[in-house]
């Protein structure tokens, strides 16, 4: 087991050190300069210069490219090109609300979309399946910025139920749940049409295994075979793939954050964009590829806890 | 000859099981005509999307503007109409050519294996190490936003999804009978790969297209909402949506509608998906 | 008469509220003392003052920064004493002299937990610094200038070269490289401690920054106008226009910037509790074409273009409230020197509505049949695509066929202007003065590209023939000779009759100006009127500023 995980996280290595190459070769082909970004277009050409050689941008790429690999190495993000704020300080701001908001939809996924799951699974080709299959759809099908407009129109203004700016404070709680409320239920019904329908097909299979069969056949209650039996085998895949969406839902979170003007790291990313914030752009990215190896290393290690069958050797 | 015979009744199975699925036929029904919306957009729009009309910007529905009109002064309902050619061509194409470029990439790397399907699968791990709309809002930020561009995104986003797929349903069969024949007659590569293989793995990829082309169309809208989707004046769904946020108060309908287009027809072409799945699946059928 | 005014209010004020106690509220308050105030801006870029160039950026700074001297805030014309009390110039012009108030205290940083007094040892180091092309975006303003300290309360400023007192002065008023930042926080914590924890003597005091999300200025008990009546100026990062509405009708913000959209503000205006004031001093929005390229090399094809467009049409297309008609690029009084509608008129310089004289321009210039030209443009909408698609459908009844705008972000789009990528540029800014408008968009240095300095001449305008009579015309000397003119009225009329010059040759078009609007709650009382505020281009928050009950 351990030697597998070292050996997986070693596998990551060169991985990401292409991801590094290419989130620094993506960076610095972004049309527009950084310096008349950060200074405006009144400033003056002089200022521009001494900017540029101030952020480095003067120096040849390889140069530049040595000098990003040392700072990452030495675990230093370097410091924003436009505010001048350290950007692992920016992260560290910012990254808890994205990950609060991810966890809140995952909840809220697996909240509704278990039982709505099971009661498809359960009801198959009854007007409660096709119901919830066709709301799981939509889950899937609307964009979430809409949504969260929609839900903004509703709950903010016409019921005017959850605030509507920014995002909550840490140490309130209950005012940062409330902020949290309507972001995580947009996301939240993303996840909710992924684990209906996981939760569905997983049911569905292992209905027809043979032990379940044999339950059957020995004439134990279907409400006991379906709980006893069914459910505690289906949840493996059900639960386990939740983990790959969370992937999806932390690309997703950009636009919740966009749409609910909270702080987050996709908004952090965007507004790099929008300002030739290199270092931050490219600090944001090479996070995210982090978190997103994190996480598939993490399914493949849960995934032979629960499933005996998977031998790490 | 029953070989025929077989696949002909197997075909028959197929399409009653996706008359009967009502999902799919209800999803096929709306694609087709949203397709044909977009074909004939030119003929069905009731004004040029981008003719502005000074004197009547923000107007209310009226029998002139069914949907009124925008802060320019445009048709509304012109540029919802216009603007599914945009979502279509971009959520098709590209789908089509990540589904070209990946297939391609991942039955290369599963038929020769050794280094050549090590350099392939990392670099598709590589492109795989970010959330999709990350890797899009890069890769546009860098290309600049236009039709082609975007296509190309979302295709390059596409394609990493396309060559996994295609490498696994490979690795699977690989070992068959037919193929392992086909090889020790002599066939070459590329023929294996086309009469053999393909075909087998054709279903599966359909599937996916099909489930992914909602995928790809809610891409460029959400591009779209951040300002890096086709530059305006051209009608598009996201940029509509955008736009009509800012004077919600004035003309809610402009988002309303604009966003209910790219929700029916991600819901059509998912729908759809769904029931190609069903009907290939026969795993699934009837379930 | 207006200070007359000033003090009645002062007195109905303070009879209404006989005791303003120094804790606690008086009646007619709010309980909570706290103003959001919601910019168009994913987040901050700077909170250094000789950096800050955007709207929120500027805003926050002004907050927190003085000046030596000061524009009255809300109507920004002419100067009055801040730091400084008085002044004088000697008799050659060439030294001026300036007096510090005294007691001003810097708010209070690490190390000088009350903080300190301002002596002119802060303001040399401050004005060295905004000379100093490495920390101050506007080192160019202080090329020649000498500061010293005669004594703690007294400096003097010299300058190599006489120039009026109107260009002196807002080099050192409460604007850009004017703001005077603390010495000893600089030099004890260094710049990067700086950047990110501003020192001020300005009303509010940095307290704390989320980013993306907010700032958070703190009321500067030892301020020297009287302690500030809000407790606290929370500056909130909202991109999304629709969101900052949902927060001021929800009251979660007091003020917003608002939508350049003369519908929505009606709109907004309709709300309860929200007022809405449109202010100036306006963008000005400006078309110059590229001389050096085809066709409009040609002053009758510029000329053309001219004829075919109708500025009070782009007016109202963009909403009359708003929006209003300009004939010089420079801006219109109040700025002296401004060239106004009616001298334009009686120069002959204003060419418009007119489309068959447009189209027989053009049959002259060789273009019976109108002519294609691409245009790149900002994706910015009030500012660059409304007003170019109005221009783009007007030009069209001429025959010129601006077929595509090629849209693209705004970083890129000021990249490519300035490698002459686009043979007409609409340009949408504000400069303070003609002196500064006149240098960098048409002297000779400031040329795109080839130019000494180059800067924003996009017309390319001082190196090339405009006129077709063979010599390069240039306004480079009346620029010049203006700048160092003293006497106001003769400076002001050499500024008219370059603008004029540069209307005949026809160098660029200009088209609108656009006023400001920020909705706010009606129970702000911002303390002073809102008719100018060019310095952060948003409501300034003084000391004055305060939340009426509600």
């Amino acid at each position: 087991m351990f030697t597998y995980v070292v050996r997986r996280i070693l596998q990551s290595i060169p991985i990401l050190f292409v991801v590094l190459t290419l989130v620094f070769v993506v960076v610095r082909v972004l049309p527009g300069d950084p310096a008349v970004a950060a200074l405006g277009d009144y400033a003056s050409k002089e200022a521009v210069e001494a900017l540029r050689e101030k952020m480095g941008l003067n120096a040849p790429l390889w140069l530049q490219y040595i000098r990003f690999l040392g700072s990452l190495a030495r675990g230093d993000l370097g410091i924003s090109a436009i505010t001048g704020y350290p950007v692992a300080q920016q992260v560290v701001k910012v990254l808890p609300h994205t990950l609060e908001l991810t966890f809140c939809a995952i909840v809220f996924g697996y909240l509704l979309g278990i039982p709505l799951g099971i009661s498809s699974a359960v009801k198959r080709n009854t007007f409660v399946d096709y119901f919830n299959r066709v709301f799981s759809l939509l889950g899937l099908s609307v964009p979430a910025f809409y949504l969260g407009i929609l839900l903004i129109l509703l709950f903010c203004i016409q019921f005017p139920l959850f605030p509507v700016v920014g995002a909550g404070d840490f140490s309130r709680p209950v005012e940062n749940l409330r902020h949290l409320f309507l972001p995580g239920l947009t996301l939240g019904l993303l996840m909710t049409a992924y684990v209906t329908r996981m939760t569905r097909s997983s049911i569905l299979d292992t209905i027809r295994e043979d032990f379940v069969r044999t339950a059957y056949a020995k004439g134990v209650a279907e409400r006991v075979v379906l709980y006893k039996h069914v459910l505690r085998n289906a949840m493996i895949p059900i639960v386990t793939l939740g983990g790959l969406y969370a992937v999806v839902l932390i690309g997703s979170s950009v636009m919740v954050e966009i749409v609910f003007s909270r702080p987050g790291l996709g908004k952090l990313m965007v507004g790099a964009i929008k300002q030739r914030d290199y270092t931050t752009l490219q600090s944001v990215m090479v996070i995210y590829a982090v978190i997103v190896v994190m996480i598939n290393l993490a399914i493949d290690l849960i995934y032979g806890l629960i499933d005996p069958r998977i031998k790490y050797d | 000859m029953e070989e025929t015979l077989i696949m002909q009744s197997q075909r028959r199975k197929m399409w009653s099981a996706f008359a009967r699925n009502r999902t799919a036929l209800i999803g096929a029904v709306v694609a087709i005509i949203i397709v044909l919306v977009a074909v004939f957009a030119p003929v069905l729009s009731p004004y040029d999307p981008l003719a502005q009309d000074s004197y009547a910007r923000l107007a209310p529905s009226s029998e002139a503007h069914w949907l009124g009109t925008d802060d320019f002064g445009r048709d509304i309902l012109s540029r919802i109409i216009w603007g599914s050619r945009v979502s279509l061509i971009i959520g098709i194409s590209s789908v089509l050519l990540g589904l070209l470029a990946g297939t391609l990439l991942g039955m290369i790397a599963g038929y020769y294996r050794g280094k050549i399907e090590t350099t392939i699968m990392r670099g598709i791990d590589v492109l795989m190490c970010f959330p999709d709309l990350i890797l899009a809002i890069a890769v546009t930020a860098v290309l600049g936003a236009n039709l082609v561009n975007l296509i190309i995104t979302i295709a390059i986003v596409m394609t990493p999804r396309f060559a996994r797929l295609a490498h696994g349903s490979l690795l699977s069969i690989k070992e068959r009978e037919y193929v392992v024949a086909a090889q020790s007659i002599g066939a070459r590569v590329p023929r294996i790969l086309r009469k053999h293989v393909l075909p087998n793995i054709f279903g599966e990829l359909l599937v996916a297209a099909t489930l992914w082309v909602g995928v790809a169309i809610r891409l460029e809208a959400n591009l779209a909402f951040i300002g890096l989707g086709v530059q305006p004046p051209t009608p598009t769904w996201g940029n509509m949506i955008r736009e009509g946020v800012d004077v919600l108060i004035n003309a809610p309908g402009i988002s309303i509608y604009s966003g209910l287009s790219i929700l029916v027809t991600i819901l059509a072409f998912n729908m759809l998906g769904d029931g190609v799945r069903d009907m290939i699946d026969p795993r699934l059928r009837g379930a | 008469m207006r200070t007359s005014i000033r003090a009645m209010t002062l007195l109905v004020l303070l009879l209404c509220f006989p005791m303003i106690p120094s804790h606690g509220h008086a009646e007619g308050l709010a309980k909570e003392q706290v103003l959001t105030i919601a910019f168009d801006a994913g987040d901050a870029k700077t909170f250094d003052p000789h950096r800050a160039a955007s709207t929120v950026d500027r805003s926050t700074v002004d907050s927190m920064f003085n000046g030596l001297v000061r524009y009255p805030p809300g109507r920004q014309v002419g100067f009055e004493p801040d730091l400084a009390e008085s002044w004088e110039v000697s008799k050659d012009g060439k030294t001026w002299t300036f007096h510090l108030r005294k007691g001003v205290y810097f708010h209070p940083f690490p190390g000088f937990p009350e903080g300190y007094e301002l002596t002119s040892e802060d303001v040399v180091y401050s004005l060295q610094r905004a000379a100093n092309p490495e920390h101050s975006a506007y080192a160019g303003e202080y090329e020649g200038v000498q500061v010293k300290a005669v004594d703690p309360y007294t400096l003097q400023i010299q300058i190599a070269k006489p120039i009026s007192e109107t260009l002196f002065l807002a080099k050192f008023a409460n604007y850009a490289g004017g703001f005077i930042v603390s010495k000893k926080a600089l030099e004890t914590k260094g710049e990067d401690w700086f950047k990110t924890h501003p020192v001020g003597t300005g009303p509010f005091r940095f307290e704390n920054y989320e980013p993306q999300q907010k700032t958070v200025l703190a009321r500067h008990d030892k301020y020297f106008r009287g302690k500030p009546i809000l407790e606290k100026v929370v500056i909130r990062y909202m991109p999304n226009v629709s969101s900052r509405e949902f927060g001021l009708r929800t009251g979660e913000l007091q003020i917003i910037e608002g939508l350049n959209e003369a519908k929505w503000i009606e709109k907004v205006a309709t709300f309860p509790d929200v007022k809405v004031q449109t202010f100036g001093p306006c963008e000005v929005q400006m078309l110059h074409f590229n001389m050096t390229k085809k066709p409009f090399d040609d002053i009758r094809v510029r000329k053309a273009f001219c004829y075919a467009v109708s500025r009070a049409e782009v007016a109202a297309f963009m909403g009359e409230s708003l929006a209003e008609p300009i004939y010089s690029g420079a801006l219109a009084p109040p700025a002296p020197g401004a060239l106004t509608k009616q001298e334009a008129e009686e120069a002959g310089v204003v060419y418009e509505d007119n489309v068959e004289m447009a189209k027989k321009l053009l049959a002259e210039a060789g273009y019976p049949n109108g002519f294609e030209t691409e245009v790149i443009i900002s994706e910015l909408a009030t500012s660059y695509r409304k007003p170019m698609v109005a221009l783009q459908a007007q030009v069209k009844k001429a025959g010129i066929n601006m077929k595509k705008l090629k849209v693209v972000d705004h970083s890129s789009f000021h990249g490519l202007i300035r490698d002459d990528a686009s043979p007409l540029v609409y340009y949408a800014c504000w400069r303070p003065n003609v002196d500064v408008f006149l240098t960098r968009f048409f002297h000779s240095d400031s040329t795109v590209v080839s130019g000494k300095k180059p800067d924003t001449n996009f017309s390319h305008y001082g190196t090339v023939d405009a006129d077709g009579d063979g010599t390069i015309d240039t306004i480079d000397q009346l620029i010049e000779q203006a700048r160092w003119e003293l006497d106001a009225q003769k400076q002001a009329d050499l500024w008219r009759k370059a603008q004029i010059q540069l209307l005949s040759d026809v160098s660029h078009l200009p088209v609108i100006r656009l006023k400001y609007a920020f909705p706010m709650k009606s129970y702000v009382d911002l303390g002073h009127p809102l008719e100018y505020s060019w310095q952060t281009y948003s409501p300034q928050i003084t000391e004055k500023t305060r939340i009426l009950a509600h």
